[in-house]
């Protein structure tokens, strides 16, 4: 027994034998590997200063003269965005098909769709562009296959879940009346999976805008390619006009997809 | 014809039927963005054969370098843990003043959630262009990113969680004379826990994910090797450089899925 | 002076409901009280604010000379147990720990955070436990019992917060005959042998006949009795559970049968 005046109330007044043990394990583990991170407190605080200097720097009036390259860069980073979801929309509802226990034809194909997609997802999108790039040259494309290519991944994996979960009289309804294999996915599964899909698709709208606005890092499109060279310049002026842009259409893209799901639910 | 002596029903009026319309506006926003972009995908198409050798250069990884690789590795893994279990501990902090059961005034909730939106908003590679500015090279900044924007997720998640709970065991706590801390401790926390862990350990392989490209930015781990790689040319080692990658980030993500069924 | 008092009470809610209009009852120590009245007639909200769960818009309720306003309002639950219709424990946490929480309002915020007690505390949940006869059932999980059982520990919550009034809000609308009779036995006998004021909501008039020592009837609002149980007969009643000021409906016909 536990001597003393507290305790925790399990039987023999110590704490949960898992639960302590689990989280005894993640304090180590941190510990372990706070020099691995270089964590160094000293650093910590002694880098406050300069982030306070950074952000003094931040506000000076904007180049106006840059305002309308932004506004066009944004534009394209919109762009990107929504080509590179609606390609892997196309490509992936025949894929969440196959991926999807109850819909699959062959226990084989939804296997092999099923890794394939987490092969897809492995790598972000970044890994990819770098890898585009090098393979088509600068510019949009390569950010619009990255994206796309990794979005299947997730869309495809997203898409089977919610077909899978569907009710299965109604397709027994469909079936009855002696409709295809097509039909049947067409008539029965896509409909009732239809209000989970469009919700899938709002939030990796969203998490596409926030990486198509990165991909300009390594030369993929869009405004990271600004904003990365207003960051090794010193361009204060166009740094937070451009981060506030970012804010601005993320929050903005954000809002209307949470009100759309919250309408569809 | 008339073999039939009844007359045919006329059908009511078709309603009108929205979708071809909304597929055609859709479609024709896709040709548009094409156009504006300048993008030919005929090269793609034709040029196919020369994307294929050039992918063919990815056949022979080199793996001379594998020790620096998996020391590389480590960090990336490090600074993914690291940043999970910063995000974890500001969205343990901020979430019960986001949920607007437990907050305690308008105004703190809103500035929860503001806060919590505006960590979401920003990009974690913009966080670590930040913060490598003011903290230097190395890990930190990477980790300070990632536990930044992700907290933002975390945050969100609990938050609606602890929104969902229902109001009448945090009515029976508080009608104990327990305080608004201790609401939270024994109503909210217990009732969510389930969820928050799924939530952070797909926080987790997130930023694992991430972890891998910090380095692009300068924020450590693997992803600047594979940057410098591939800046030369030397598709080989930037070949064994992704299939490294690949195998952890698969592996992390089996087992992230593992644990996250066994929890349900 | 009486244990509460409740003097003016009324309360609007914001969708401009009068739930209360009016009201002023005394409730003496160690007495036995039972609200009655139809759906919506008040009872919840008039129980809730005697612990501050509502606070009235006019009027004021004061338990033991204490006055429950917003600053005042955790000293007074400290002291006012509270049982629920629907149960609501905490359903991840163990029984002990859920009836542990009754002694929240003695624990530093420190300790809360770690969740830890005082052994005397755990003593206190112990007994309270035993005095509901589910001492067995300490370590599962609250999800794991029955409704009844559930309810028990409601109780037992309550009584670790060794309370010097217990509310009780439709204790056994959710349970089946047989385990309401156990849980209303269970309540007087807390009321009889500790001398605990109880006050319990009830729609079943039978129930309310048996265990009651004084009725109080609500309706629209107002109270429209007040006294001994054995004062309530079928004019009584019909003034209870009258709809629109006179005309008693059909379901209060069937109602009436039964008491």
């Amino acid at each position: 027994m536990n001597p003393s005046r507290l305790c925790w109330p399990t039987p023999d007044g110590w704490p949960a034998r898992l639960p302590s043990i689990a989280l005894l394990a993640g304090v180590v583990l941190l510990a372990v590997t706070a020099s691995t991170v270089e964590l160094d407190l000293f650093r910590l605080f002694g880098a406050l200063p300069r982030m306070l200097e950074f952000s003094a720097n931040l506000l000076v009036l904007p180049d106006w003269a840059y305002l309308p390259t932004l506004a066009a860069n944004m534009l394209q980073t919109l762009e990107m965005t929504f080509l590179a979801t609606s390609i892997a929309l196309l490509i992936s509802l025949p894929l969440g098909l196959l991926a999807a226990a109850n819909a699959s034809p062959h226990p084989l194909v939804f296997h092999v769709t099923r890794n394939l997609l987490t092969l897809m997802r492995a790598l972000p999108e970044l890994v990819w562009a770098l890898v585009f790039v090098s393979a088509v040259g600068l510019g949009p494309l390569p950010g619009i296959m990255a994206l796309s290519f990794v979005t299947v991944g997730f869309m495809g994996k997203f898409f089977a879940e919610s077909i899978e979960v569907i009710d299965h009289r109604q397709v027994e309804g469909v079936a009855a009346h002696g409709a295809g294999w097509l039909q049947l996915r067409t008539f029965a599964f896509l409909p009732q999976a239809f209000p989970d899909l469009v919700g899938t698709v709002m939030y990796i709208l969203d998490h596409n805008l926030r990486a198509a606005a990165i991909l300009g890092l390594v030369g993929a499109g869009g405004i990271g390619y600004d904003l990365v060279m207003a960051m090794r310049m010193f361009d204060y002026d166009r740094l937070l006009p451009i981060a506030l842009s970012i804010y601005v259409v993320v929050t903005v893209l954000d809002r209307i997809s949470d009100r759309f799901r919250r309408r569809l639910i | 014809m008339n073999t039939s002596s009844t007359m045919r029903q006329p059908l009511p009026k078709k309603p009108f039927n929205p979708t071809p319309v909304w597929l055609s506006a859709w479609f024709a926003v896709m040709w548009l963005i094409v156009v504006d972009l300048d993008l030919s995908f005929e090269t793609l198409w034709y040029g196919g054969e020369d994307i294929a050798e050039y992918f063919s250069r990815y056949g022979t990884p080199d793996f001379s370098d594998l020790s620096r690789y998996v020391a590389l590795l480590g960090q990336t893994l490090a600074t993914a843990l690291w940043g999970s279990a910063l995000a974890f501990f500001v969205a343990v902090l901020l979430s019960p003043l986001a949920a607007h059961n437990l907050a305690p005034n308008a105004f703190v909730y809103r500035c929860a959630r503001e806060a919590l939106n505006f960590m979401r908003a920003m990009p974690d590679l913009l966080l670590a262009l930040i913060f490598v500015a003011a903290l230097g090279l190395g890990p930190l900044p990477g980790v300070l990113a990632l536990g930044l924007h992700t907290a933002g997720f975390l945050g969100k998640f609990f938050s609606e969680s602890m929104e969902r709970v229902d109001p009448g065991v945090y009515e029976a706590i508080a009608a104990t004379g327990a305080s608004r801390l201790q609401v939270v401790m024994y109503a909210a926390w217990p009732s969510i826990q389930r969820e928050a862990l799924g939530y952070t350990l797909y926080i987790f392989d997130r930023n694992v994910r991430m972890a891998s490209v910090l380095g692009l930015v300068g924020a450590g781990g693997i992803g600047l090797a594979l940057h410098d790689t591939l800046r030369m040319f030397n598709y080989d080692e930037s070949a064994a450089l992704i299939i490294v990658i690949l195998s952890t980030i698969l592996i992390i993500d089996y087992l992230s899925t593992w644990l996250r069924g066994k929890l349900n | 002076m009486s244990q509460i008092i409740i003097r003016g009470v009324a309360k609007r809610y914001a969708n401009g409901f009068e739930a209360l209009k009016d009201v002023s009852v005394d409730i003496e120590a160690g007495s036995f009280t039972v609200i009655l009245g139809p759906s919506g007639a008040g009872k919840s909200t008039l129980l809730r604010t005697l612990n501050g769960l509502e606070m009235p818009s006019a009027g004021s309720v004061h338990i033991d000379g204490e006055q429950l306003t917003l600053r005042s309002l955790r000293n007074v639950r400290a002291h006012v147990g509270m049982v629920f219709q629907h149960f609501n424990l905490v359903d991840r946490l163990s029984v002990m720990t859920n009836v542990l929480t009754g002694r929240l309002s003695h624990r530093s915020w420190l300790g809360s955070l770690l969740y830890l007690f005082q052994r005397s505390d755990m003593e206190i949940a112990q007994d309270a436990l035993s005095r509901v006869g589910l001492t067995d059932k300490a370590w599962n999980r609250a999800d794991r019992l029955s409704g009844g059982q559930q309810q028990r520990v409601g109780i037992a919550r309550a009584l670790a917060q060794q309370p010097r009034v217990i509310l009780a809000d439709e204790p056994v609308a959710s349970l089946d005959p047989v385990t309401s009779e156990e849980i209303m036995g269970l309540l007087r006998e807390i009321c009889t042998r500790d001398g605990i004021t109880v006050v319990v909501n009830l729609h079943q008039v039978e129930l309310a006949k048996r265990y009651a020592d004084r009725i109080i009837g609500l309706n629209a609002g107002h109270v429209v009795y007040d006294g001994p149980a054995s004062g309530l007969d079928r004019a009584t009643l019909a003034r209870i559970y009258s709809r629109n000021g006179d005309e008693a409906d059909e379901s209060i016909q069937t109602l009436l049968a039964y008491a």
